[in-house]
């Protein structure tokens, strides 16, 4: 089976999280499984609902929409086992939290492969919010593993400029979309996008983000010190890594999944093709040169 | 036919009534206080029944439990593993277990008697701070099974120690490079898990949902029996989320005959939006009875001071950790209290750390300039590292404070080396300052996080003695009787009750705590160790 692609959205309180969501639910090409914190802002046009039960919104175009509940990991385990499953599942992080905490949940989850953290700033807010002496800390620490920044409300901010240069100094190795009323097209989910639709009234031209991949294969089984040791030297231009290896002694089959400074391997009983998958910033070097070391 | 009147004769009765604030007699009609006084009680009201059972005893009023979580009562059905010995809702002593090893050995034993191969060793109330020697770790668990599933949480509520079996099953291993999975020297993971995003995977694949299990009748008597024995005739539940199943629960056992307790469940705003929770606090308010009371409406602002998610002030923490985060951004907070302020309701908000305590009383005092009220006494929870600056807006603003005193004795060592350090450590739960600044002044146990006991937090108030003998702010101590008051009049006052519970007075509830000594005649040092014999719960005594 292959893993339920995830992502996860964080920024502050206002930022239009929540508009984005109902937006990329309303637009959907997808089955979307949606986990929202705050169930009740959730604003989702009656004709598209065709049943709710509790914490659970069906809509008609396949979608459905959790609450997210005391424990993310049992909301994410629920989703999966749906039939049909979500082909993409979006969590929405609450506005006072660390985005990044969430999304390493997702290292440790089999069925789910982690897309661009994405983190989104309310640009007629966001200078203010950051010399706040309550929120300043908040706001600057959910940007601080942000892949993907969508600054929002573009067309209301006075200093849009500014508002750019204090998130790249924040965050310089994160990609920034500037959108309006958080319409954004679905492509902002994937570090890979898939290939365009035609243009509708519903999908912004949104500017492209690419993010460079680069692939390694390892000709046999890796040992896990080793591995451990270069996943440790990874520079902060190394976004992501993931993919199948084989661990010796044992050369049992693995998922590595690795994400700012975090990782796992989960065994698997399957055999996959090898290749680690290596996803980051324009500056990064060849995944050959990250693992070198590894196999000398 | 009338009901009948009976008067109680005691040793002594601690009124905590200005007008007569010590008595022997109670008069008892409908299970409320008809009269009280000496022998002239006797004659007051025509024929009476004598009951002299408390002749040697002292009576105070009901003891108060401002900040309860019921959820003690379920806990009983897992082994208790903690530090300090327990009394079980049937009266059992639980010995306290001074080491790992006899951690172990006690799981041991519950493993061999275990009937179902299958089900796992699940063990709560795990207290290591006073532990020398290393930490546990899987090694010391497996010894327990390696073929169970063995899980261990914390007293504290932010930590669990898992066996090999457990860590395999929620797929951690040496290779999971995740925050919140503790190692050793070499790098191997020692199966203690902190914070709620390993910790909630883990329980998970035990298949135990632990406290978020939800509370049935059953566990409400034992929370109660617990209660009874230490005096409580009046416990918050703090918070439930008060939904329809909840509800049921309550009131099914407030409706029991005989149940020997008074609960006062707070709603957690959050369960809801705010119409929704505008709405269900009304209807609910509609479903109180004489032992089941509707109305406080609760917010959590921050996490704990000791798991480092509480919100402070410049300088932060003590040993560099990064500051915690609001829990609720501070303008959501500010239109959660101004609508349920302007609604009439009262708010009990959990602050921990100073920052939070601040910011709570501002979006308090933004409330009541945009809608002024009067006595909505709206109630600092914890607020354990506020100062006298805090707390004196918090009176020019009719709050009211329920401290976590217990704190003092629990963490005190670990807030002043780590959290705090010795400069603010001092200021932890400041009673006197609180009392200084007119805050009515309530102080809790926050069970099951501490053993519900009102003497043992007024001890640890009038005392402020850590285990390892220090006296955290001499200056922050205060008295037998302001503690005694605090626990019952200032703890009633809290909770907008005063006109019914926390002191002897006509009207009243007949509830009262039955003691074997009067606390003021026995040393400061020594008012923990007052033997408490039971409750009366609106005139009928229960023993405990
Ligand atoms: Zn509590």
């Amino acid at each position: 089976m292959n893993p339920i692609p995830l992502s996860v959205i964080g920024g502050f309180l206002g930022a239009g999280k929540t508009t984005l969501v109902n937006h990329l639910l309303a637009t959907a090409r997808r089955r979307y499984g949606v986990l929202v914190n705050d169930f009740g802002a959730i604003n989702i046009d009656a004709a598209l609902i065709t049943a709710q039960d509790g914490d659970t919104i069906a809509l008609t175009n396949g979608c459905v929409c959790c609450s997210i509940g005391d424990d993310l990991g049992d909301a994410l385990a629920r989703l999966a086992a749906r039939v049909p499953a979500p082909e993409h599942v979006i969590v929405e992080a609450s506005g006072v939290s660390d985005p990044w905490r969430i999304a390493q949940l997702a290292l440790i989850e089999t069925g789910f492969t982690l897309e661009p953290l994405l983190v989104m700033v309310d640009a007629t807010a966001f200078l203010t919010q950051l010399a706040d002496r309550y929120i300043g800390d908040t706001v600057a620490r959910q940007l601080g593993f942000a892949e993907l920044v969508v600054i929002n409300k573009a067309d209301l901010a006075p200093d849009l400029e500014a508002v750019c240069a204090a998130v790249l100094r924040l965050r310089p190795e994160a990609q920034i979309v500037v959108c309006e009323h958080a319409r954004l097209d679905a492509a902002v989910l994937h570090f890979t996008p898939p290939p365009r639709p035609p243009a509708s009234r519903f999908s912004a031209d949104v500017p492209d983000h690419a993010f460079p991949t680069s692939v390694w294969r390892p000709s046999g089984p890796l040992d896990r010190a080793r591995l451990r040791t270069a996943l440790e030297a990874l520079p902060r231009s190394v976004l992501r890594v993931k993919g199948f290896c084989q661990l010796a002694p044992e050369n049992r089959w693995h998922l590595l999944q690795y994400a700012a400074e975090r990782w796992a391997f989960t065994p698997l009983d399957t055999t996959p093709e090898a290749g680690l998958v290596v996803i980051g910033t324009p500056g990064m070097p060849e995944a050959a040169t990250l693992f070198a070391a590894v196999e000398a | 036919m009338p009901s009948t009147i009976r008067v109680f004769v005691a040793r002594r009765i601690l009124t905590m009534n200005a007008s007569l604030p010590v008595a022997t007699h109670v008069a008892v009609r409908e299970g409320r206080i008809l009269g009280f006084g000496g022998a002239e009680v006797l004659r007051e009201f025509g024929t009476v029944e004598v009951d002299d059972r408390f002749a040697g005893r002292v009576l105070m009023p009901g003891f108060i439990e401002g900040h309860g979580h019921a959820v003690d009562g379920l806990m009983w059905r897992k082994p208790y593993v903690g530090f300090y010995p327990r009394r079980a809702p049937d009266g059992t002593h639980v010995a306290g277990l001074k080491s790992i090893a006899e951690v172990v050995a006690r799981l041991q034993e519950v493993e061999r008697l275990m009937t179902d191969p299958d089900a796992p060793v699940v063990a709560w109330g795990f207290d290591p701070i006073f532990f020398d020697g290393p930490r546990m770790t899987t090694a010391d668990l497996d010894s327990i099974s390696t073929h169970r599933m063995v899980m261990i949480g914390h007293v504290s509520g932010h930590i669990q120690n898992v066996n090999t079996r457990v860590l395999e099953a929620a797929g951690f291993s040496r290779d999971s490079n995740l925050d919140g999975l503790v190692r050793d020297a070499n790098g191997a993971l020692t199966g203690e898990l902190q914070g709620p995003a390993v910790m909630g995977r883990a329980s998970r694949a035990v298949g135990d949902p632990g406290i978020l299990r939800a509370i049935d009748a059953p566990a409400l008597w034992d929370y109660a029996r617990i209660a009874q024995r230490v005096g409580v005739t009046t416990s918050t539940d703090l918070a439930n989320a008060l939904n329809a199943e909840n509800v049921a629960a309550l009131q099914e056992a407030t409706t029991g005959a005989g149940f020997p307790l008074r609960l006062v469940p707070a709603m957690r705003a959050r369960e809801y939006s705010l119409p929704e929770g505008l709405a269900r606090i009304a209807d609910l308010k509609r479903m109180s009875h004489d032992k089941l009371h509707f109305g406080i409406v609760k917010l959590v602002v921050d996490g704990s001071i000791q798991g480092f998610t509480a919100r402070l002030r410049w300088p932060g923490y003590h040993n560099g950790a990064p500051n915690g985060l609001f829990y609720i951004a501070p303008s959501e907070l500010g239109e959660i209290v101004a609508a349920y302020h302007a609604a009439g309701h009262q708010l009990h908000i959990h602050t921990n750390g100073d920052e939070a305590s601040e910011l709570a009383t501002e979006m308090v005092g933004r409330a009541i300039a945009a809608h002024p009220r009067a006595d909505h006494r709206h109630t600092l929870q914890h607020c354990q590292m506020a100062d006298a600056a805090i707390f004196k807006r918090m009176a020019a603003f009719g709050m009211c404070v329920n401290l976590f005193a217990n704190h003092i004795w629990y963490w005190g060592e670990q807030h002043r080396a780590l959290t705090m350090g010795p400069s603010r450590a001092n200021r932890l739960d400041a009673c006197a300052t609180a009392l200084a600044a007119g805050v009515p002044l309530g102080i809790h146990s926050d069970v099951p996080v501490t053993p519900l006991d009102p003497l043992f937090t007024a001890w640890c108030a009038v005392n402020r003695i850590t285990p390892a003998g220090r006296v955290l702010g001499a200056g922050e101590r205060i008295t037998v009787p302001q503690a005694l008051y605090a626990i019952t009049m200032g703890a009633a006052t809290t909770l907008k009750m005063d006109h019914l519970i926390g002191s002897v007075d006509v009207g009243k509830y007949a509830d009262f705590a039955v003691l074997e000594q009067d606390p003021n005649d026995v040393p400061a040092s020594e008012i923990k160790d007052v033997g408490v014999c039971g409750t009366v719960l609106g005139g009928v005594p229960g023993v405990a």
